[in-house]
């Protein structure tokens, strides 16, 4: 077990120590699926509507999602770093780290200022991110993620670990559903946390928008080709080419549309279904 | 008495002339070389000296000067074993040799004339130079006398060579080579139809032979990005008879090739490993620079497996002969340039395990490990490649399902039209036309313009991108036969920038 830091003496940029009130950690893959990048942004969304503080670790894919979902819901939260509290990594948070502070919440680490990113010093981050929590929710995460690290130091600090399901075709769904078969709490929207936390009675108009309702205008001719696409496994021109019996010069020609008006997103493998428009990213 | 024979000595893709006095004359025994000749040029007096007693011919009894001019000039290699002899046998026989001939050859102990690099270079540079008649070792004849207008002697031994020239009897001269296209079926080594699946990096495949356009195929390892780069040379047009002597003169400078066939038709292919070493791939060595694995790509096909791993100043030194078409080296034996005008095949792993984005097994790299391996791959070199396009990993058993598809023949003969188009329309291929030739022969109507605009905006596209997207539009209408770039196909084009982020 690690030796854990004085909360209360952790390096800090922004207000800290927080307000009372729970904190809710959103931990996942840094690669995630458009999937598991929705979920987490509408999970901190809502939970910062119901007044949760949301900490992540300010690194890209999942936990950059929390925050700025945190930050669309108008709440208050708090990234817990592995580097020096004046060394955003990666670099392209920066904004996200200034709209943080500018949020009202805080950049905190138990490193000294000016550390820079190291291998070794991210563990330690992650029971620390646990250690100020009182509840923590896996999305999406690979065998061997840093994300199972700061849910195996929830176990041992007796905080609640939670997971959301994914594909089960889906390499990113091994960690999170193994803490499932291994008793984690299963969430399906934000209410399954507040349960947890004791804000269960909170309203919410609109837990977990389904996908549909954030509505792409898309043209008709299009359709066909997105109808192909899932939002968690990635598929190749080729593949989409040969179920439509299309050129793949065409579909390919076709996908790029679609990517040019966010409706899909390209990853290495493939292509997947946006589940966000492309424009809102930070 | 002096007798003068002219030869030539080699630099790069060009020739000096060089004159060979010999000088029979008084004083102590001695065989004196003078002309600024390298140690292996040293080597050749007893060689000469040898090789004339050995052929039962008079070597000078006394005193003998051999006088290689210009002094000035640096002379490297065996060539000059044959003029040497040959001044020699002249000046103690009192004869001189015909007029406007020259010669080139090594000599063995017993006589015999052996084969030496670059007898086609050194035959072309003396046609032009005016000379009428080449006397080459007879393995090298073929390849010489693919140069019209020269009188090819092909040499088997020095004393049929001296036989020859006091007419006692004269040695045949080498036919022209004919420049023959093989019209036979030529099965390329490797044809498309052994790939299965993979139709988007297929597809690449096909625009990049039509358009001359360099290519990245991203992948993990067992993807097949060897198997289908070496697939381009078969859906590549056969060489044009000057560019397969273009390629033949490299060759004949590496001395590599066939003494029966010297004009190969087929697209040169060449997968340097990535540890070879600057000289290797760019070209150098010591004296005078030898020419490289680019040039020996030239018109052809340069693979380069495992980008990543090749060392960053090799690759830095791509940038000027992938802009240009050719390279220029300076050594100690002067400044050469090469022609290195050809296709660059490259293929990565997208990440160091090489299993990130593959959906059956999980990429184990730390970000940072990520981040510095594409940072290796990004940058001028990768700002020069037009097609980008990831390959996938087809599992075994899946392979059957896979489609087979299309053979080489057919994807061929859209390339070749698709090039006809080109070259009748602007006398280029769409990868080397420039900004200002790319507006007037590759307009764009108002919607492809908006496309290709909107793009670039969202992903920062920098005006050497934005100009690459947009030949490779014209190549995607090309391949439709079609005379307009319409929106399809920019937006196909764009399909091709696996790298462009969003920004
Ligand atoms: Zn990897």
């Amino acid at each position: 077990m690690m030796s854990l830091p004085d909360v209360n003496a952790l390096h800090a940029r922004g207000r800290w120590p927080p307000p009372e009130g729970p904190r809710v950690a959103i931990v996942g893959s840094r690669r995630p699926s458009p999937y598991g990048e929705a979920v987490a942004e509408q999970l901190a969304t809502d939970l910062a509507r119901a007044g949760v503080m949301v900490v992540s670790g300010l690194a890209l894919g999942i936990d950059a999602a929390a925050h700025r979902g945190a930050l669309n819901g108008g709440g208050i939260t708090v990234a817990v770093m592995g580097t020096g509290v004046d060394v955003v990594y990666p670099a392209s948070n920066s904004r996200l780290a200034e709209e943080i502070l500018a949020g009202g919440g805080a950049l905190v680490s138990q490193f000294p200022d000016g550390t820079i990113p190291r291998r070794q010093n991210f563990p330690a981050r992650n029971w620390t991110m646990a250690a100020i929590s009182d509840v923590v929710v896996v999305v999406e995460a690979g065998e061997g993620s840093g994300a199972l690290i700061t849910a195996e130091a929830a176990l041992h600090l007796h905080k609640e670990v939670m997971a959301v399901p994914g594909s089960v075709f889906s390499p990113l769904s091994v960690g999170t559903h193994g803490l499932l078969r291994d008793g984690a709490g299963l969430v399906q929207n934000a209410r399954d946390i507040l349960a947890v936390v004791g804000r269960g009675g909170e309203v919410l108009d609109d837990p977990l928008v389904p996908p549909e309702r954030l509505g792409f205008a898309l043209r008709p001719e299009r359709d066909g080709i997105v109808a192909h696409l899932s939002d968690v496994l990635a598929l190749s021109a080729a593949d989409i080419a040969r179920k439509l019996q299309l050129p793949v010069s065409e579909v390919l020609g076709r996908l790029t549309a679609l990517e040019l008006d966010g409706a899909v997103r390209r990853q290495e493998a493939g292509y997947v279904r946006a589940l966000r428009r492309g424009k809102e990213r930070a | 008495m002096l007798a003068s024979v002219d030869s030539c000595v080699l630099v790069g893709l060009e020739a000096r002339r060089v004159e060979v006095q010999a000088n029979d004359g008084r004083g102590d025994v001695a065989f004196i070389l003078v002309g600024m000749a390298t140690t292996a040029v040293k080597e050749a007096r007893e060689r000469v000296r040898s090789a004339i007693r050995s052929s039962q011919l008079q070597f000078p009894g006394k005193r003998l000067t051999v006088n290689l001019a210009p002094a000035d000039l640096r002379k490297e290699g065996s060539g000059l074993d044959l003029p040497i002899a040959v001044a020699t046998v002249l000046a103690v026989m009192h004869k001189a040799p015909p007029p406007r001939s020259a010669f080139l050859g090594e000599l063995a102990l017993d006589g015999s004339i052996c084969h030496v690099n670059g007898v086609l270079v050194a035959a072309s540079w003396l046609r032009k130079q005016g000379y009428e008649r080449l006397f080459v070792p007879a393995v090298d004849a073929a390849e010489a006398a693919l140069v019209e207008g020269l009188e090819v002697i092909p040499c088997t031994n020095l004393a049929s060579v001296i036989a020859h020239l006091t007419r006692i009897q004269s040695i045949e001269p080498q036919p022209l080579t004919h420049p023959v296209l093989d019209t036979g079926v030529e099965a390329a080594e490797h044809d498309l139809n052994e790939v299965h699946g993979q139709e988007e990096a297929r597809r690449a495949l096909e625009v990049a032979a039509a358009g001359g356009h360099h290519l990245l195929l991203s992948g993990p390892p067992g993807a097949g990005k060897t198997m289908l780069a070496r697939c381009l040379p078969g859906i590549l047009p056969p060489l044009e008879l000057s560019e397969a002597l273009e390629v033949a003169q490299v060759r004949s400078l590496l001395g590599d090739l066939s003494a029966t066939k010297p004009l190969d038709w087929s697209r040169p292919f060449r997968a340097p490993h990535h540890g070879v070493s600057m000289a290797g791939l760019i070209g150098g060595g010591a004296g005078v620079a030898q020419p490289g694995e680019i040039s020996r790509a030239h018109q052809g096909v340069l693979f380069l497996d495992e980008l990543a791993e090749f060392q960053a100043n090799v690759l830095q030194a791509l940038r000027q002969p992938l802009e240009i078409g050719r390279v220029a080296i300076t050594r100690s034996g002067g400044s050469v340039t090469y022609p290195a005008r050809f296709t660059l095949v490259a293929a990565t792993n997208p990440c160091p395990c090489g299993w990130s984005g593959d959906g059956r097994r999980a990429c184990r790299c730390i970000p940072a490990m990520v981040d510095a391996y594409q940072r290796r791959l990004s940058g001028p070199l990768l700002d020069r490649i037009d097609l980008k396009v990831g390959v996938r990993r087809v599992p075994l058993e899946a392979l059957a399902s896979e489609p087979k598809g299309e053979s080489s023949a057919p994807v061929r003969e859209r390339v070749l039209a698709a090039r006809r188009r080109q070259l009748d329309r602007q006398g280029c291929l769409n990868a080397q036309l420039k900004p200002s030739r790319l507006r007037q022969m590759a307009a764009l109507d108002a919607a492809s313009r908006q496309t290709l605009e909107r793009w670039a905006e969202q992903r920062g596209l920098t005006a050497r991108g934005f100009h690459r997207a947009w030949r490779v539009a014209r190549t995607s209408a090309d391949l439709d036969a079609s005379e307009h770039i319409g929106e399809r196909h920019v937006l196909e084009a764009l399909g091709y920038r696996l790298n462009d982020v969003a920004a």
